[in-house]
């Protein structure tokens, strides 16, 4: 019975602040980086825009209208009744509906393109870093010497193969059916849009796997893996449970600094025809097609290019933000 | 250090073969490639092509011999006649490719229609080598023809006359940015937190997340269009290309003057808007890292010690934390060495700047895979090169470090 009330007593004298969940610190910390808070919020004005696409947009992404091109900003249809509120296209597309479409395929590419480089170099950083030995060495070599060359080159000669020959990897149908739904495209469509997700993905989990060894190789040295592993604990226990939670807060700031880094690369490779090519919209290729008209209509690169340069910059920030959220000691 | 260099080298020879290997894989195990619609045109009465004619346009994009023989044919130029021995030939019956397959149609479960090669007609054999065309392989610098952009003349030639365009570029714009980004990184380290340190961080931040292609284009509207079409005072720079192809006049200050197409000038003209976009990109990731490595050693015990002995402000920043902070950024310097060479692909195409990265990027466009697998190549072996050098740098700048 004694027992009993003197930890009570020792908890209430305990507690004298609010006691904070990880989670809740680094939401605190977070909320102190003034334009990251800012971006996080444009970012999520940006989803929503793009997760709504069809209810905003007024038309469809190819619906043409002949002989009405480039009609100024706010022209209504005489038909229908619906506004083109940023005009039309040299062939007659409305051009608001397009950037909105637009950005949820560039959005949807460069967010898968992170969810999977992240998942397959979280596993192979984690397997190389936390068994070592020969297929370590190996891989990281492999990995190291491509992170080295300059990753555009590369880029474009392994997407302009896939474009050229869209047929060259079997995806299998219920991919691309998926794929579409997320992107609003048709099947067929899609196909080249997963295409540049295997390419931006494929060279992206590189630095991934790099940054998760080096991690895992630091944890492996702590005591807590020692204390589970003398406890009996199975590798995959201790990878899955302890390591790679442990091991997630730099791969998260790398994953958010990976969304600005696929946007701007799947923009580029479409921007010089090797990514996601013309009746589907994207903002790259769009600003591409802005070029030849740029004499008489010089706002108009503005319109398809700042969407890339605001998304870009505001997942910049907030990787920043995060960074000095998750782990102070990384602060630039 | 003698036996890493050597053990080094081994290495790097590898590596090269590796990236050789696949760099000639990603382009050749593709289907399609340069005889891509071949099919569809035989079948056209307009073209007219005779199975001969398909024969003749397989032997020269040597797609009638086997893939190891292809790559070894690239690589270092062999085979290139029958393998003699004492005068007796050696694998006289051994096929290295098919001049004539035989290809079947099959139909398969869900009733789609596919074309495969079956069989073979005619074999090529060893000696049926002698007398082809043959490059003295890639690893002796001979980079074979190009079968497009400039069909049939050396892959050599074509990278000779675009690469001093390249250096003229990349060497100017990494110039000034060195010029300008290590004290602009330095200044903002030692006045951390004052009003210049803020503008100076959100601005390098703006500038490291541009994309170059919108920055570009952003350059040309406002120096090359607006100038044409408003009457804003913004002095016209021309947008595209090296030079210009005849005589233009541009607004000076209140008179106007002529400029000779092709003259120092016109060229001087010409560079500026590529060389700034390449320049103000670099400054902004440059001049951050710099800061965030002087910060870095600002905190060293050192740094405190140096002070603490009463040196003058400088000494402690130039002499004692300047040269420790610039170790990791040597090793950045050192990789933009295969980027140069690789040539600024997307400023490159956006100002039409006929030099390397536009010659790859035309190369893709237009299936001439030796040049741009040349190009690749050369920045392969220039990227291994550059490791070295980085690792031997190391050595140079910090005595800490020590190989076996």
């Amino acid at each position: 019975m004694t027992n009993q009330t003197k930890v009570a007593v020792l908890e209430t004298d305990a507690i004298t602040t609010k006691e904070e969940t990880p989670f809740q610190i680094v939401l605190r910390r977070f909320r102190k980086h003034k334009m990251a808070m800012f971006s996080l919020g444009l970012i999520i004005v940006v989803f929503t825009i793009s997760l709504f696409a069809p209810l905003i947009a007024p038309f469809q992404v190819d619906e043409l209208f002949v002989g009405k091109y480039f009609v100024p900003w706010g022209t209504v249809d005489s038909e229908s009744g619906r506004v083109h509120y940023m005009g039309t296209d040299n062939i007659g597309r409305d051009y608001f509906s397009r950037l909105v479409y637009a950005g949820r395929i560039s959005l949807s590419v460069a967010l898968l393109s992170v969810f999977i480089s992240s998942l397959i170099g979280i596993a192979v950083g984690a397997y190389a870093g936390y068994y070592g030995g020969l297929v370590d060495t190996l891989v990281m070599r492999f990995v190291e010497f491509l992170l080295t060359i300059p990753d555009l080159p590369l880029l474009l000669i392994i997407s302009s193969m896939l474009i050229s020959n869209p047929e060259a990897i079997p995806i299998p149908q219920p991919v691309l059916t998926v794929a579409g739904k997320i992107m609003l495209l048709s099947p067929f469509q899609a196909r080249q849009a997963v295409l540049i997700i295997i390419v931006l993905a494929g060279l992206g989990w590189l630095g991934i796997a790099q940054l998760m060894r080096g991690t895992i190789l630091s944890l492996r040295e702590q005591t807590f893996v020692e204390a589970s592993r003398s406890l009996g604990a199975s590798d995959a226990h201790i990878i899955f449970r302890h390591m790679i939670p442990n091991a997630m807060a730099p791969i998260i700031v790398a994953a958010s600094l990976g969304m600005a880094g696929y946007v701007v690369a799947e923009a580029a490779l479409s921007f010089l025809g090797f990514g996601i090519q013309d009746p589907t919209p994207t903002w790259g290729n769009m600003l591409s097609a802005t070029q030849q008209f740029m004499l008489d209509r010089p706002y108009l690169p503005l319109v398809p290019g700042l969407p890339i340069f605001i998304c870009a910059l505001a997942f910049n920030y907030v990787g920043d933000g995060l960074r000095d959220a998750l782990d102070p000691r990384l602060k630039m | 250090m003698t036996g890493y260099l050597i053990r080094r080298f081994f290495q790097m020879i590898v590596v090269v073969l590796i990236s050789a290997a696949a760099s000639y894989a990603i382009l050749n195990l593709a289907p399609g490639g340069p005889t891509a619609g071949l099919r569809q045109a035989t079948q056209s009465s307009r073209f007219r092509i005779t199975q001969e004619d398909i024969q003749r346009i397989r032997a020269y994009f040597e797609l009638d011999l086997y893939l190891p023989y292809r790559f070894t044919r690239w690589l270092i130029g062999w085979p290139t006649g029958p393998i003699m021995i004492g005068g007796q030939e050696l694998f006289a019956n051994t096929p290295i490719g098919c001049r004539k397959p035989v290809e079947g149609t099959f139909v398969d479960d869900k009733g789609n229609y596919t074309t495969r090669v079956i069989g073979c007609d005619e074999y090529v054999y060893f000696s049926s080598l002698e007398g082809r065309r043959a490059s003295r392989g890639v690893l002796f610098g001979d980079f074979g023809n190009s079968w497009r952009l400039n069909r049939d003349r050396p892959v050599t030639d074509l990278i000779l006359s675009r690469l001093p365009k390249t250096l003229q570029l990349g060497g100017l714009s990494i110039l000034f940015a060195l010029l300008l980004g290590i004290p602009l990184g330095i200044y903002s380290a030692i006045h951390q937190y004052s009003r210049f340190d803020y503008i100076f961080t959100t601005l390098a931040f703006l500038g490291s997340s541009m994309p170059t292609f919108f920055f570009g284009i952003m350059m040309i509207l406002l120096f090359s269009v607006l100038p044409r079409v408003s009457d804003l005072p913004i002095p016209y720079l021309p947008p595209g290309s090296a030079e210009a192809v005849r005589d233009y006049v541009i607004p000076f200050f209140t008179t106007e003057i002529t400029i000779k197409a092709g003259s120092l000038t016109d060229r001087i003209l010409h560079l500026i808007l590529p060389v700034s976009v390449l320049t103000i990109i670099s400054v902004a990731g440059w001049s951050r890292y710099i800061r965030s490595s002087m910060l870095e050693v600002l905190r060293q015990d050192y740094v405190r010690t140096a002070r603490a002995k009463g040196l003058i402000e400088r000494v402690v920043i130039f002499k004692h934390t300047l040269r420790n902070a610039l170790i990791p950024f040597a090793t950045i310097v050192v990789f933009t060495l295969p980027g140069i060479f690789g040539g600024a692909i997307i400023t490159e195409t956006i100002f039409s700047w006929p030099g390397m990265g536009r010659l790859y990027f035309l190369a893709l466009g237009d299936y001439d895979y030796p040049v741009a697998m040349a190009i690749l190549f050369i920045t392969a072996v220039l990227t291994v090169t550059a490791t070295l050098i980085r690792d031997i740098l190391y050595t140079i700048l910090d005595p800490r470090i020590r190989y076996k």
